[in-house]
């Protein structure tokens, strides 16, 4: 769900950065300590099947566009903050590679997708999976989806209220949040079901390897 | 020192369009742009425009109807927001043409490391995917019904994993082999 750049103002993106930057370093900080001969690799080759899910993507009336992430299969494996360096780094590659996403909405996209997402993943995970482990999988993918989209939803939907002309008129994105919430998070209520399934497919395989 | 600069007035030039709301102010911005990448600039500009289409069109479609329906429609709105994501997505691929990504991220040298395997592991999987994606529908007539595409899509993402493990372990090797990682005790040290 990249929000594409020119669609956020100073206003949202400036303290996003801000926000990110703390997380960013804490991240860093937990990637150098977890750092060994079998981490690396790994989330390289996690990150890079996620990078080639997330470049498939389908437009939505709301100005935004879905897509399959992984970011519950990473978060269950690696945890949340390493998934954020991770999805912050394929967000970056992805803005600087292929023009998918952009500079100035980075950090909400990797504060929503990347953060947002694997928390909610890990928390469904860890109450879920308790119960049942493949119920605690599928939650994990399934919050992965919907809870960013709820947060980009909101974000986008701000827009209009936070910076507009004298007279009313949008400067950035033009729809509200009575447009931007059914458009951006219905879908995803449904994407984040396959997302679900693939994430109990993918992490029992890698289980039994 | 040169990428550095670079980045420094991208990010300034990123702030001036987030910041200028005059249609013709960000206008000379793209103009300016234009300018500055010289002979690349068509190409570029190809590539911007290929990027921006999708959702700008959706964006602004979906403004024109909400507008006409509500019969408060602004055509500068379109002008403006058409121009300002245009810029900021030229600005992107003029710093990508001119700013080595990989020579940039050498002040911490984990994430350096980790996105040159990441690079790697792109083009090996994106090839992967496509190479899997042709072998099916060579080997079909009409489309597959939904159970059976999403049994397919498993199908490759678990062999996408399989491979993923092996090329994880090879890499590893080959890191540890090209001394990334530290020596863990005597043994390590005589070899």
């Amino acid at each position: 769900m990249h929000v594409p750049d020119g669609f956020l103002s100073p206003q949202t993106y400036v303290p996003a950065y801000a926000l990110a930057a703390g997380a960013w370093a804490y991240a860093a900080r937990t990637l150098q300590r977890r750092l060994d001969e079998t981490l690396l690799p790994r989330l390289a080759v996690l990150c890079a099947l996620g990078f080639v899910l997330m470049s498939v993507m389908l437009p939505l009336p709301g100005g935004t566009s879905v897509h399959a992430s992984g970011i519950g299969i990473l978060a269950v494996v690696f945890g949340p903050w390493i998934t954020f360096a991770a999805v912050s780094l394929v967000l970056l590659l992805q803005a600087l590679v292929f023009g998918a996403g952009g500079i100035t909405v980075l950090p909400v996209n990797a504060l929503a997708m990347g953060l947002g997402g694997s928390a909610a993943a890990c928390l469904g995970y860890r109450l879920l999976g308790r119960v049942d482990e493949r119920a605690g999988l599928f939650a994990a993918g399934w919050l992965a989806t919907v809870l960013p989209a709820v947060l980009v939803a909101g974000v986008l939907g701000v827009q209009p209220a936070i910076a507009h002309t004298a007279d009313g008129q949008p400067l950035f994105f033009p729809f509200g949040l009575s447009v931007t919430l059914p458009a951006v998070v219905v879908p995803h209520l449904i994407l984040g079901v396959g997302e679900g399934l693939l994430t109990i497919l993918v992490v029992s395989f890698l289980r039994r390897r | 020192m040169r990428d550095r600069l670079l980045l420094i007035g991208y990010a300034a030039a990123v702030i001036a369009a987030t910041s200028v709301h005059d249609p013709r102010w960000l206008a000379a911005g793209l103009v300016l742009a234009l300018l500055a990448a010289g002979r690349d600039a068509p190409r570029l500009l190809r590539r911007t425009l290929l990027a921006m289409l999708a959702f700008s069109a959706v964006v602004s479609v979906g403004y024109v109807v909400a507008g006409l329906l509500a019969g408060n429609l602004n055509p500068e709105y379109l002008i403006r927001i058409n121009i300002r994501v245009c810029l900021l997505t030229f600005l992107t691929s003029l710093l990508v043409a001119r700013v080595d990504f990989l020579r940039a991220l050498n002040f911490w040298p984990a994430a350096s490391y980790l996105a040159t395997l990441i690079l790697s592991q792109v083009v090996t999987f994106r090839r992967l995917f496509d190479e899997l994606r042709q072998a099916a529908d060579s080997r079909r007539l009409r489309r597959l019904p939904l159970r059976e595409g999403y049994a397919q899509s498993a199908g490759a993402v678990v062999h996408l994993f399989d491979k993923a493990e092996r090329t994880a372990g090879e890499i590893a090797l080959a890191m540890r082999s090209r001394g990334f990682f530290a020596p863990a005790g005597p043994d390590a040290r005589r070899h």
